[in-house]
């Protein structure tokens, strides 16, 4: 057990250094070339302005960000995971982010008429986040109801992809009808961007990351309890219902903040946890949990930086780049020993 | 034997099920365990076995009377204290892998650890001891996917023991596991009545361990719960009773079921020892009983380790070097 303790120790530390050095590199790499010395003298305000601009209005905050989302969603993930006793469950997979997004829609697409679309007015504020919460809890509530009735993990994935259509197409019937700037604004946040999102807004997202994480780890305990089956939960003194009920609220505020200002982020949700399953080798959420936030921020630091790869200015969606990472991840699952799925 | 005092008993208990109206699965029972006893829950499929279970450990409500365990009901026990009296194994088939045997029963320490779920000393020792009873020690380091189904088992039952508590439930123990696995849960569950002062309650379809190893036996049937020692339900034949069909029938002899076979032929048999016991049944199977008077004869000849059958009818004599060609051979085994 002692030396069990020890490789878990120096493996959370050495993902802890990959966290910093990625968060270095995505310092480092963007569309405009910069010398290291250059970025890190503008980190300490003393270089040129521009190099200062770009640093610490662009760089930092799409850096934290990527740490931020990264977190937040693949915790969001394993919760969901644990809670519904499904190794495919994921905010994006199971139509929390689509919530979370009618949410975000219904604000950009109906209430930004009633104020102006200046950059950090109604995207800024807590109204959004607020909005994308209510979209995801109502979503994970429908899961959650659905996953009580059909024990069957594909039934339920089948069901969270079709709220996930139904949701899109009322969303393109919102798009009709609203105006070119409210669809232009809309439809670069469907993409997916860690950029763009101004000090604030960073703040926001820390201040309900940390609250998500918090409430999370608060319930390592039950998880634990949770992964070996509800009867065997109830019987041994977890609070059903109570649990439940905090473990959606945090996944749903975690997922939901994140969507709010980053758009639906694929397939971070569902693959970081089994990545983290795979390093660790436990089902222990005492170290699962701080194991997958490192390793989310880890991954969409990662992506990020292969999204500016290319250079000359181009940049791919980050979306594309987490695609490519999780897909596999997931198609590892539904095809790997266990046999579609069913266990952890 | 003398056995502690009651520890789960029933009063005038009516389970079933509250969703849009109520469905009463049984009422009136009133039933009783003690301390260190072994208490085998039987019935046919359907008659509410799980149902009283979940009922008896708090899982789901009773439509009407009372559960009281500890002298207390659930109601004064209250949910916090209550997994401190009862644990409970269902049927919930394990779906983690990457988790230890011993971090399986370590979960059973969930009632007396903190909020993370840290183990102390005595949760070590508890876990540690849970193992050993089980006789699962030297796989505490395993994951739970590399153990056989039987050794699964025993880890459940080694977390039920790790919570501490003086009754332990379980239901459908020994479902799906073979025959020596079977035998080794049941004789594991006899000695934690015996060798822990346990009070230890299971369902089960496997009736002949149940006869001969449970203390108890609380016989469901339609009608409701009977219980008392094996050999009293035996004696009043309420066994034989819930059981019995048209196609079994209940030997009080020995405690065991056979089918009734059809129309019956006779047949003569000449034969000793193992040999003749055989064929015996191999006969009977195929709707023959033995009957010295009977006009066909079947002559057993042993000479060192063959054996040889011969069928005469007073004509005709026939040389079988199996059982199997024998009473494939026989006119009437067509049924």
């Amino acid at each position: 057990m002692r030396e069990g303790s020890t490789r878990i120790a120096v493996s959370m530390a050495g993902l802890f250094l990959l966290t910093l050095i990625l968060f270095m590199a995505d310092m480092l790499i963007g569309s405009t070339q910069m010398a290291a010395s250059d970025v890190l003298k503008a980190l300490f305000s003393s270089g040129p302005a521009g190099d200062e601009i770009i640093v610490m209005q662009f760089r930092l905050p799409k850096a934290l960000t990527a740490v931020l989302a990264g977190a937040a969603m693949s915790v969001s993930g394993l919760l969901m995971q644990t809670l519904f006793r499904n190794p495919l469950a994921g905010p994006d997979v199971m139509g929390v982010s689509s919530g979370a997004g009618l949410g975000v829609a219904l604000t950009l697409l109906t209430l930004t008429p009633l104020f102006t679309l200046a950059e950090g007015s109604i995207l800024a504020g807590w109204g959004v986040i607020l909005a994308a919460w209510a979209g995801a809890g109502a979503v994970m509530i429908i899961i959650m109801a659905v996953s009580a009735r059909m024990r069957d993990i594909m039934t339920v994935l089948i069901v969270g992809m079709l709220l996930a259509s139904a949701i899109s197409a009322v969303v393109s019937l919102m798009q009709y009808f609203s105006n070119e700037v409210m669809l232009r604004t809309y439809v670069i946040w469907t993409m997916g961007n860690l950029g763009n999102i101004s000090y604030p807004q960073i703040r926001a997202l820390a201040l309900a990351t940390a609250a998500g994480l918090a409430i999370a780890f608060t319930m390592v305990k039950p998880l634990n309890a949770i992964l070996m089956g509800e009867t065997f939960s109830r019987t041994v003194g977890v609070r059903m219902q109570r649990t439940r009920i905090i473990l959606l609220a945090s996944a749903s505020i975690l997922a939901g903040s994140v969507t709010a200002f980053c758009g639906p982020l694929a397939f971070i949700g569902v693959a970081v946890p089994h990545i983290a399953r795979l390093l660790f080798g436990t089902a222990d959420h005492r170290i699962l949990m701080p194991a997958t936030a490192l390793t989310g921020a880890v991954i969409l630091l990662l992506s990020d930086i292969i999204s500016v790869m290319p250079g000359g200015g181009h940049v791919i969606p980050v979306n594309t780049v987490t695609s490519l990472i999780g897909i596999p991840v997931v198609l590892w699952i539904i095809l790997g020993k266990a046999g579609l799925g069913r266990r952890f | 034997m003398r056995r502690g005092g009651v520890i789960a008993e029933t009063r005038d208990l009516e389970i079933g099920y509250m969703r849009k109206k109520t469905i009463s699965v049984m009422k009136d029972l009133s039933l009783r365990a003690r301390r260190g006893e072994l208490v085998a829950l039987i019935g046919r499929n359907g008659t509410g076995k799980s149902t009283l279970l979940r009922t008896l450990v708090g899982l789901q409500p009773a439509l009407a009377g009372e559960v009281m365990l500890d002298g207390r009901t659930l109601h004064e026990t209250g949910s916090s204290q209550l997994p401190r009296i009862v644990s409970f194994v269902s049927t919930e088939p394990v779906a983690v892998r990457n988790i230890r045997v011993r971090d399986v029963v370590a979960l059973g320490r969930f009632p007396y650890t903190n909020w993370i779920g840290t183990r102390t000393e005595s949760d070590n020792i508890a876990v540690i001891a849970a193992l050993e009873a089980t006789g699962i020690a030297a796989l505490g380091d395993r994951s739970i996917d590399s153990i056989s189904d039987g050794e699964k088992q025993r880890t459940l039952i080694a977390r039920s023991l790790a919570q501490d508590t003086g009754l332990l439930v379980m239901d459908e123990p020994t479902a799906f596991l073979d025959l020596p696995s079977r035998y080794g849960i049941v004789s594991l569950l006899r000695r934690l009545t015996r060798e822990k002062g346990k009070c230890v309650i299971y369902s089960t379809h496997d009736l002949d361990t149940a006869i001969n190893e449970a203390d108890r036996i609380w016989l469901m049937t339609g009608d409701g719960v009977t219980e008392g020692a094996p050999e009293d339900l035996m004696l009043t034949g309420s066994l034989a009773r819930a059981f019995e069909s048209p196609l079994l029938s209940f030997s009080v002899n020995d405690g065991t079921f056979s089918f009734i076979r059809g129309r019956q032929n006779t047949i003569a048999l000449e034969g000793r020892g193992k040999a003749a016991k055989l064929t015996t049944r191999a006969l009977a199977r195929c709707g023959y009983t033995t009957d010295p008077d009977a006009p066909r004869i079947v002559k057993i000849y042993e000479r060192g380790h063959m054996t040889e059958w011969v069928v005469s009818d007073g004509s005709n004599e026939k040389r079988y070097g199996s059982l199997y060609d024998l009473v494939t051979d026989l006119p009437g085994n067509d049924q």
